[in-house]
């Protein structure tokens, strides 16, 4: 399903974005909007825990190294909560074998930083239609 | 004899005559007090031939008067009979030791040459056992009754003395006997003492030089006895440790399973038993000591005590406690030289701005191409990309200043503690090699201000190779020393000397060359490193062939960077590090 209209007031899904680095809080959600998404931003799983967008959040797009809570245990909690959005993982470190592990537990999507617009844009549709 | 009684004066004259003679007789023991039985019997002969004016008088002695049995004749001038003792003693051994009855003696007159004696018999001892008197005289009436008398008394006179004469005789041989058994034994304790002190002194000296502390103490824990090294172990002298019990000695927080164990070993329950703790020094340093206490049994007259052999473990338990410390350090420090995780490490740090960037320039172009183009928006964006971009060159910046060798950063530090934790680490390394450690570390090494961890990336490297120069000696031992001593005006030096495969002249020049390496997987890098940093701290690291086999690797650095004006002159060297 392609971006509604931008201007016309109708339901944009979700995209909730939670990274510890500031610069990413800032420049993603203004990008998300340009593709059409809603967005907002958390510095921490347990803001966006104790949050009230876990049910609206249609796709999250999580940072893998962070204090307290890590991106990958964030995974797991939520999926114990019973929340089943997908969601796409972005890291600044290469490691092929944390890449393989969690793309086999059914995320949606592994992105490395820098990434670009397309391929984040490219992440977002496959996981949104195989929501 | 019957008396004549027709002249009472003769007769009165002839009692107090006998009286006289009794009184002299009487008085005899006192004289001969103090004699022999030789001595005495003449005495007494003397005197009885001329008391009753006889011929002759004999004696003969048995065993029990004199040494030996004897005989003494005492003739009168007046005699004209040839007597000898043997004749005399023939015949009274057929008449006198004849007769059965021996109580009565009979009186008999006998024949001698021309004349004819009368004999008179008299026994010493109440059966004649000590022996017999007999008294001859050419009278025939001989002896009268007062003479008889006379002769019972001084027989009677005479076996008392002889009597007193033979006890004094056993008594002295008594005494030669006891003083010659007492010499003897002295001789044989003298021996026994000698051959006791020989082996106490060789006991003492096992005591005063042991290798290890020992403390005797009583079954309170009151010290009895102290070696020199425990003494200097703990600080106190002799004197002042026996006021003290090992409790008073002991940290406060061993104190309690000290007391237990030391209780169990009282009850019996165990006959020694091990314990690691502190002692608390005279000064108030602590020591870390392993003790082995065991309980000794003192013999049949001296009471139990405790023995302890005590083992000062002061070095193991820094190297352990340096172990956890260091194994952190050398993470990072290993992190650090990994050039893999380095770049990683770069990597995440320069990604952060990176990708802020792009997403902020997508989103700018985005919105300029929106319709109608979003102009504050795409500004906005372009700051932050601006922005970001700062952050990478500052990350840029600070990580160059971090891993730079023109800054590294000082401390004032210790090398022989640096040179500890870092050895820690490679123990098992080391042991595994079969590599004997030795250590000569200098107690009056001034601290040093240097970048600490930089230090022991060095002595890593010296330690590694050198265990490496001597993975494949077999026919000799591999040691390791480590060394450290102040080296000229206010440098340390650091000593790594093994045993190893050496090298050769040219080699030597070129082992500090970045990428030279003897080894099929080694990268080489590792002492232009260390040159590298030793040189930054402007000191100097060369190589010296030893005496023996294998080499010594030394860097010396200053105390403080500045007081480096005269650079120190390596030894006369294959190499030096240029």
């Amino acid at each position: 399903m392609g971006p509604p209209n931008a201007g016309t007031g109708s339901e944009r899904p979700l995209l909730s974005v939670v990274d510890d680095d500031e610069s990413v809080r800032e420049s993603l959600p203004d990008l998300l909007r340009e593709f059409g998404f809603a967005a907002r931003a958390f510095s921490s799983a347990e803001e966006f825990l104790s949050s009230n967008c876990l049910g609206e959040t249609r796709c999250l797009i999580l940072d893998i190294a962070m204090p307290g809570m890590t991106g990958p245990e964030l995974y797991q909690e939520l999926r114990r909560r019973g929340h089943e959005m997908p969601i796409i993982f972005i890291t600044g470190q290469r490691d092929e074998t944390m890449r393989a592990r969690l793309l086999k537990q059914a995320t949606a999507g592994f992105l490395l930083k820098p990434f670009s617009d397309g391929a984040l844009l490219d992440a977002i549709k496959m996981a949104l239609q195989a929501a | 004899m019957q008396e004549q009684l027709e002249d009472p004066a003769r007769e009165i004259r002839r009692l107090e005559r006998c009286i006289n003679d009794l009184v002299s007789l009487l008085a005899l023991p006192a004289i001969w007090s103090g004699s022999e039985p030789g001595q005495i019997v003449p005495m007494l002969l003397d005197g009885l031939l001329r008391m009753l004016r006889l011929d002759f008088v004999y004696a003969l002695l048995n065993g029990p008067a004199a040494p030996e049995p004897m005989d003494i004749l005492r003739v009168a001038d007046s005699c004209d009979v040839k007597l000898t003792p043997d004749e005399i003693g023939l015949r009274l051994k057929e008449w006198w030791f004849g007769c059965d009855n021996k109580v009565s003696f009979p009186v008999g007159r006998t024949r001698f040459g021309q004349e004819d004696i009368s004999l008179a018999p008299v026994p010493l001892g109440i059966q004649g056992e000590i022996g017999v008197i007999l008294a001859g005289s050419g009278r025939i009436d001989f002896p009268l009754q007062t003479e008889s008398l006379l002769l019972g008394v001084a027989a009677n006179q005479a076996s008392i003395g002889l009597r007193e004469a033979m006890l004094l005789v056993e008594q002295k041989r008594i005494a030669d006997e006891l003083d010659r058994r007492v010499a003897e034994r002295t001789a044989e304790l003298a021996s026994a003492n000698a051959e006791l002190s020989r082996s106490e002194e060789r006991w003492r000296s096992v005591f005063e030089n042991s290798a290890v502390g020992v403390a005797l103490t009583d079954l309170n824990g009151r010290f009895l006895a102290t070696n020199p090294v425990y003494q200097k172990m703990l600080g106190y002298s002799e004197q002042e440790l026996r006021q003290l019990s090992f409790l008073d000695v002991t940290a406060e927080e061993s104190r309690v399973s000290n007391r237990m164990l030391v209780e169990e070993l009282l009850s019996g329950k165990h006959r020694q038993f091990q314990i690691e703790k502190q002692y608390k020094r005279k000064n108030g340093g602590l020591v870390w000591v392993r003790n082995n206490v065991s309980i000794v049994t003192g013999g049949e007259r001296e009471p139990r005590f405790l023995m302890a052999l005590s083992e000062d473990i002061t070095q193991r338990k820094q190297s352990e406690e340096a172990l956890a410390k260091a194994r952190s350090e050398l993470a990072r420090v290993a992190g650090m030289t990994s050039l893999g995780v380095l770049t990683a490490s770069i990597a995440h740090e320069v990604n952060q701005p990176l990708s802020g960037i792009i997403t902020n320039a997508s989103t700018c172009l985005r919105m300029l191409s929106a319709d109608p183009p979003n102009v504050d928006g795409a500004r906005e964006t372009a700051h932050r990309t601006i922005r970001d971009g700062n952050r990478a060159a500052n990350v840029i910046t600070r990580l160059r200043t971090l891993y730079s060798k023109k800054e590294p950063s000082v401390e004032s530090m210790d090398l022989n503690e640096a040179a500890r934790e870092v050895t820690a680490l490679s123990l098992s390394e080391l042991q595994t090699g079969g590599v004997i450690l030795r250590w000569e570390l200098a107690d009056d090494l001034p601290p040093v201000t240097a970048d600490r961890v930089q230090l022991q990336q060095v002595i890593l490297n010296l330690l590694r190779n050198a265990a490496d120069a001597m993975s494949t000696i077999d026919d000799r031992l591999r040691e390791l020393l480590i060394r450290t001593e102040r080296d000229e005006e206010n440098h340390v030096r650091l000593s790594v000397r093994d045993s190893g495969v050496g090298f050769t002249g040219q080699t030597g020049e070129k082992i500090f060359d970045p990428f030279y390496t003897t080894k099929t997987d080694g990268m080489g890098i590792g002492l232009s490193i260390s040159r590298s940093i030793i040189e930054a701290h402007q000191g100097r690291i060369w190589a010296t062939p030893n005496d023996g086999a294998g080499c010594t690797f030394s860097f010396a650095i200053p105390c403080r960077p500045d007081d480096a004006e005269s650079q120190v002159d390596g030894p006369d060297s294959i190499t030096d590090a240029a």
